[in-house]
């Protein structure tokens, strides 16, 4: 169903650009990695049982200790004894400031360095090997071994991943999750959104169309959207969720109402590694730890038991045992379900559908196993849910077919995500005025011109925020920066352009340009709590043994392989044309071809890079000329005709959206259970 | 490329579309250039593909929207309405304020039966001045220009009624929230 006519030389294109690609499902709890083998997703296990390194899942747990980083199951077991330097969950930090931690300080047994206005840092090591680390370089470290166990199972090295980010994410939490993806070594293809990766992995496996609701609870965040499958066309019509609501709040929920319950008390605030309080800090960083491992295997054994036992044993030799049943685990995770609940609905709204229009909802993510979280949602939508692919795959296996796409594999599919909280930008009196709209379908763009307000004023301060509220404060500042050189001019002469670009990763781009003088300002939007490319370029340096040496090795390779693929590419375009190139473009083009392959093979990744650049720019003309003909050739033979019918019979329904009533719902709904 | 949203979707340029075929006429294209196809091409095709998808993106998002069309249209027209344009209409303005205490008072007494029948009641009208626009859309498409230029600021007096009943709806989602949180 999804076959596609091949355009003329295309499919000589797609072998010789073809890349060894996989999915990475980069969890709070558990990281998977999956590719594509004869069509088919399939997760990589690792190969070490003695480890227990066979298992799909590897935890997303790293230790830092004097030997060196310990990544997956073996962190694990680091972690009740060294709390401080075993960074669990650490995606709840990633692209966050200290400030927005504020509600979830409870029981995190870390040591954090002081609020310097940029990203959480971990304090981790001691003595000399005491340092400051960002959960950027967490995650990649956890990216990096779990490309590792990819690398061997796919037989060479990886050159290109999708790394799957809650659709929640915000733009500084896409950010630092593709520059853990780069300071990992890894090409990143693509950031897909998860819920979108499981319906993908969903509607392939079923052949699935109609709307489908995808209600992820994971560890750390949860995530709803709608989509609707038609053709091999996913199309995301709304989303939404909390990128700081999942099972790992349940446990703490859990702790600390039988600490409190028991009269215990745990103090994290002795932030010192120092004299005397060093051991009392690290027994309460220790319990705090333990009580919270402790709540999460009762809640997980009350899946399928309807009471367990929560064992924890106290500094002075007491202990706390308690029997939980499973209603205690409803009614303690009733506040937190009641949050998703409320997203649900909005989302329905958004999609300006209700919830009986459905034809299914799908269970993704850990938490989604417990028959306390299942049982909310089949009230919640009127159904029983589908989660007959296991929920702690499917991302994962969406990710990998979304890979194989971006590496020029067979599979025809096409993912049309949204971005999930509007954009704008302050104006005066702190009100924010939205220049791209929540649920608008990414890549969009959307420019707006802003005047002077004083007199002889010769800047502009652009403050970017994400959010849905109408004041600055209610919204996530992005980044700010200044358009100047604005001729000095009455109030309301000067005109500032300001558009915004949001790519297929959800990321935003700025750029400001002064109407009249032309003074031009562009940023991608470094958020606050983000890193410098500097910073990044360091720490990649960083981790190289012979740095210089190593990473220029590595770049050259880079450049040459993408050299390579473009000169294959364009030399298969060439042939495959049909009368669209024009002589002088032909002539240009060739000539940067021949320039190009002089470049790659001499050493100097700089000049290939160029090199690519030039051939691009020669190019140009005769890339656009076939983006028409593609259109063209696919319009074929269709006539306006079809779109002649009335807006009477389909009724323009509520409010500023319409609703339309007969929306086709081919329905083929799955054989559900 | 730099033609109306219309001519990029292929549609006719007019008011009256139907949802669906604007959808599948934004589907049928957009599923040619996105930029997912043009992964491993030249960075010039990507670059081409990624400004192709990005027009559909933004003509799909406002012709498929009644109210964003018929502004868009009315724009093409020449017409424009500033962003705190008001109607110049006492009789209007008295009987939304008065629907907007109605509400407010629902609002703080708590009726959220009252407060969800005031909306039904405004989505009704709204839906009616959107079906009332099909006819003046008619004559601004029609060849006749007396006729057109007769409805065009009939055309934009309804929208800005209509900016009025969309804040007022919005007005009721907040209300309706409040139990919410
Ligand atoms: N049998 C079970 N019953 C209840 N909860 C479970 C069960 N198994 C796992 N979980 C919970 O699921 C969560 C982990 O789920 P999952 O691996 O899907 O999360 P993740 O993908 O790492 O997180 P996220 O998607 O939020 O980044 C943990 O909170 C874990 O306690
Ligand atoms: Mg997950």
């Amino acid at each position: 169903m999804l076959m596609q006519i091949a355009e003329p030389g295309e499919s000589q294109i797609k072998e010789a650009c073809r890349k060894r690609v996989v999915g990475i499902d980069l969890g709070t709890t558990n990281s998977l990695v999956a590719h594509v083998v004869d069509g088919t997703p399939t997760v990589i296990t690792g190969g070490d049982a003695t480890a227990g390194d066979d298992a799909a899942l590897v935890p997303s747990i790293v230790h830092y200790g004097a030997d060196g980083v310990v990544v997956g199951h073996r962190a694990a077991e680091l972690a009740a004894e060294h709390p401080r330097d075993t960074i669990v969950s650490v995606k709840r930090f990633v692209g966050r400031g200290l400030r927005d931690l504020a509600s979830q300080r409870a029981l995190l047994p870390y040591e954090l360095a002081p609020d310097d206005g940029r990203m959480v840092r971990f304090v981790v090591g001691a003595g000399d090997a005491r340092r400051e680390i960002t959960p950027v370089e967490v995650s990649a470290d956890i990216l990096r071994a779990v490309a590792a166990r990819a690398t061997a199972a796919v037989g060479g090295a990886i050159e290109g991943v999708v790394i799957t980010v809650p659709a929640y994410f915000d733009d500084a939490q896409r950010q630092a999750t593709r520059d853990a993806g780069r300071l990992a070594g890894l090409e990143v293809l693509r950031l897909l959104a998860e819920p979108t990766a499981a319906a993908l992995a969903y509607g392939l496996d079923r052949g699935s169309r109609g709307l489908y609701a995808v209600y992820d609870l994971g560890g750390g965040t949860f995530d709803v959207s709608i989509l609707k499958l038609v053709d091999g066309v996913f199309e995301v019509r709304a989303t939404g969720g909390d990128s700081a609501l999942g099972g790992d709040d349940l446990d703490r929920a859990i702790a600390a109402h039988l600490l409190a319950e028991a009269g215990v008390t745990i103090d994290l605030a002795a932030d010192t590694e120092a004299g005397a309080a060093a051991g009392a800090a690290l027994a309460q960083r220790r319990l705090a730890r333990r009580a919270v491992t402790a709540a999460r295997a009762v809640k997980e054994r009350l899946t399928d038991a309807d009471e367990a036992l929560f064992t924890l044993s106290l500094a002075d030799g007491r202990a706390i045992e308690r029997r939980v049943t499973r209603a205690e685990l409803a009614a303690l995770a009733r506040p937190l379900l009641d949050r998703t609940g409320r997203a649900c609905r909005r989302v329905l709204k958004d999609a300006e559908l209700d919830a009986g229009e459905l034809d299914g909802v799908i269970l993704v993510g850990g938490s989604t196993r417990s028959p306390v979280v299942r049982a909310y949602v089949a009230e919640l939508f009127g159904r029983e849910p589908l989660c007959d692919l296991d929920p702690d795959q499917v991302v994962a296996l969406g990710a990998a077919v979304q890979a194989e796409v971006l590496g020029g594999g067979e599979q025809q599919v096409v993912l049309l995500d949204v971005i999930p909280l509007s954009l704008g930008i302050e104006m005066m009196g702190g009100v924010v005025e939205k220049l791209i709209h929540r649920n608008s379908t990414i890549p969009c763009g959307a420019s707006q011109t802003f005047t002077t307000y004083a007199d002889n004023q010769t800047g502009f301060d652009i403050h970017v925020l994400q959010g849905e509220r109408e004041t600055v404060e209610g919204c996530r500042s992005l980044a700010r920066f200044v358009l100047r050189g604005i001729p000095p001019a009455v109030a309301g002469m000067a005109r500032a352009e300001i558009t915004f670009m949001i790519d297929a990763d959800g990321i935003l781009r700025v750029t400001a340009r002064e109407q009249v003088s032309g003074v031009e300002a562009s940023i991608e939007v470094k958020p606050s709590y983000g890193l410098t490319d500097e910073e990044i370029e360091q720490m990649l340096l960083d981790s190289f043994d012979h740095a210089e040496d190593d990473l220029q090795r590595r770049n050259l390779q880079i450049e040459r392989v993408e050299a390579e693929r473009i000169l294959a590419a364009t030399r298969a375009a060439i042939d495959g044309d049909d009368g669209l190139l024009t002589d002088d473009v032909r002539a240009a083009t060739e000539a940067a071809i021949v320039e190009l392959r002089r470049l790659a093979a001499g050493d100097d990744h700089l000049a290939i890079r160029a090199g690519v650049e030039a051939l691009d720019l020669a190019s140009k003309p005769f890339a656009q000329a076939r983006m028409n003909r593609v259109i063209e050739a696919a319009m074929r033979g269709r006539t306006v005709d079809d779109v002649d019918h009335s807006l009477a019979h389909v009724h323009p329904g509520d409010h500023d959206h319409d609703h339309d009533p007969d929306h086709d719902h081919a329905h083929e709904p799955p054989d559900g259970r | 490329m730099s033609g109306s949203y219309f001519e990029l979707l292929g549609l006719p340029e007019r008011f009256d579309l139907a949802r669906p075929a604007i959808e599948a006429a934004y589907l049928d294209r957009t599923r040619e250039v996105h930029p997912d196809r043009f992964a491993t091409a030249a960075a010039s095709e990507r670059v081409a593909a990624l400004q192709r998808s990005m027009q559909l993106n933004d003509a799909y998002q406002t012709l498929r929207q009644p109210v964003r069309r018929a502004e868009y249209l009315l724009n093409r027209h020449g017409v424009f309405i500033g962003d705190n344009e008001r109607l110049d209409d006492a009789a209007f303005l008295m009987e939304i304020l008065e629907l907007r205490e109605e509400l407010a008072e629902a609002r703080v007494a708590g009726k959220l039966d009252e407060v969800a029948r005031l909306q039904a009641e405004m989505r009704r009208r709204h839906r009616g001045l959107l079906d009332a626009l099909i006819p003046l859309f008619a004559a601004v498409e029609g060849d006749d220009a007396a006729g057109r230029a007769d409805a065009l600021p009939r055309v934009k007096r309804t929208l800005i009624e209509l900016r009025y009943l969309a804040r007022y709806l919005e007005e009721c989602d907040a209300a309706l929230d409040d139990e919410e949180a």
